[in-house]
């Protein structure tokens, strides 16, 4: 491959969605089997296995390490959904807990080659609808059904109800998507520079990659579970505490 | 029509959504049902037990103290009981010692007199047998004397003096 080839390639980047793996059909909606969605299969079967692996045979006097383990991950996120969003909310917990670890997990699978589910605006805009709904579930039971049509006498509210879901899922699309599309970029760069300095086999690419992967993919992914995390349970606490 | 294999890169799909969702709520009844649930469960007979534990250390301390006040008045008690029977005891052994002193002495008084009076019948029965063996050999005397003619008269006076002399023997 010659230099002026490689930047012919690189005119041609195109960064791609979830591929299609089976479509079908069902009451005139297409449905899509995606990439997305067969990870997630494969994120939600680990955790589902990993749980029930963390919870297997426990008793009230520990003989194990998992079982450690599942009451440390317990009591971290008891600890947060208490303190974030106060008693009254406790049975939030496992929601809370779901939701982090399909996101961290989901950004994290990642770093095995295949394609990050938070990758997918679908994925987490589910799960910023989610959490508005929620919202809206606290403001109406707070303030009564009334209250809360009355709310949108001003259509500014409507806005910034809306806004919410929005800049949450865009928020946590924009990290992953954009960390798949610089590594990929990346790999682009790096061939070039290999094949600029005449060398054939793209030797930049053993390595530097993969420290640039542990920001964009380990700490991205995490610092992004994290903060949808917390802005669902700090959304839904202020609900009921707003006007 | 020719199937796109591909979704765009910012795209929203309904299957997505929908699955997604349902991956979302399975997961959490999973977390709730095999995770959350069992770990609480689990803490909570923990803490049951911890609880149990402490009540009944404290139960136990009680009864502990309990038994302690109980068991130092038995002791107490017995020990003042037991100061009082030697108390008596020697008592009534110096008494029983003295009886038996007052006893011997008695006694011992009684053998003495008994002692001395055998004694005193004794030296009066020799004494008879001395005066009559003493008579009879005066009698003999007097016979060898009367055979040197001795009058009646001196014989009575030297029998009467002879005994007279050996009454003053004694």
């Amino acid at each position: 491959m010659k230099v002026s080839d490689f930047f012919q390639g690189v005119r041609e980047i195109e960064v791609g969605g979830p591929k299609i793996a089976f479509s079908f059909e069902i009451f005139g909606f297409r449905i899509n089997l995606t990439e997305t969605i067969i990870i997630s299969w494969l994120v939600m079967a680990g955790l589902i296995a990993l749980v029930l692996f963390l919870t297997h045979n426990m008793t009230v006097k520990p003989t194990r390490k998992r079982q450690v383990i599942a009451e440390f991950l317990v009591e971290i996120v008891d600890n947060q959904v208490l303190s974030a969003m106060g008693k009254e909310y406790k049975w939030f917990a496992p929601y809370i807990g779901a939701l982090f670890a399909s996101s961290i997990f989901g950004s994290l699978i990642g770093l095995t080659g295949l394609r990050p589910v938070t990758a997918d605006f679908s994925t987490v805009l589910t799960w910023a609808l989610m959490t508005f709904v929620l919202i809206e579930r606290a403001k109406i039971k707070a303030d009564g059904i009334g209250g809360y049509l009355k709310s949108f006498i001003n259509p500014l509210n409507i806005i910034s109800e809306v806004s919410t879901p929005v800049s949450m899922a865009f928020r946590h699309f924009g990290n992953i998507g954009g960390g798949t599309i610089i590594t990929s970029l990346l790999y682009f760069a790096l061939t070039g520079l290999s094949l600029a300095i005449g060398l054939q086999f793209p030797i930049f690419n053993i390595g530097i990659p993969a420290v640039l992967s542990l920001y964009f993919d380990l700490f991205t992914g995490f610092m992004q579970a994290f903060i949808f995390m917390m802005l669902t349970m700090a959304n839904i606490a202020n609900a009921k505490s707003e006007d | 029509m020719e199937m796109p294999n591909q979704l765009s890169f910012l795209s929203i799909d309904i299957g997505t959504i929908f699955f997604t969702l349902c991956n979302l709520l399975i997961l959490v009844w999973v977390f709730k049902h095999f995770l959350f649930d069992r770990v609480h469960k689990i803490l909570d007979q923990r803490q049951n037990e911890v609880s149990e534990t402490y009540k009944k250390a404290d139960e136990a301390l009680e009864n502990a103290k309990n038994l302690e006040s109980e068991y130092t008045g038995l002791m107490e008690n017995a020990r003042e009981e037991s100061a009082e029977m030697v108390k008596a005891a020697t008592k009534k052994a110096q008494s029983h010692s003295e009886q038996i002193i007052a006893d011997a002495k008695s006694e011992a008084a009684a053998i003495k007199v008994r002692a001395e009076e055998d004694i005193e019948r004794e030296k009066k029965r020799a004494q008879n047998e001395l005066r009559g063996e003493i008579s009879e050999l005066a009698v003999l005397v007097a016979e060898k004397v009367v055979e040197k003619e001795i009058s009646e008269a001196d014989h009575d006076r030297f029998i009467n003096d002879f005994i007279e002399n050996v009454g003053d023997l004694k």
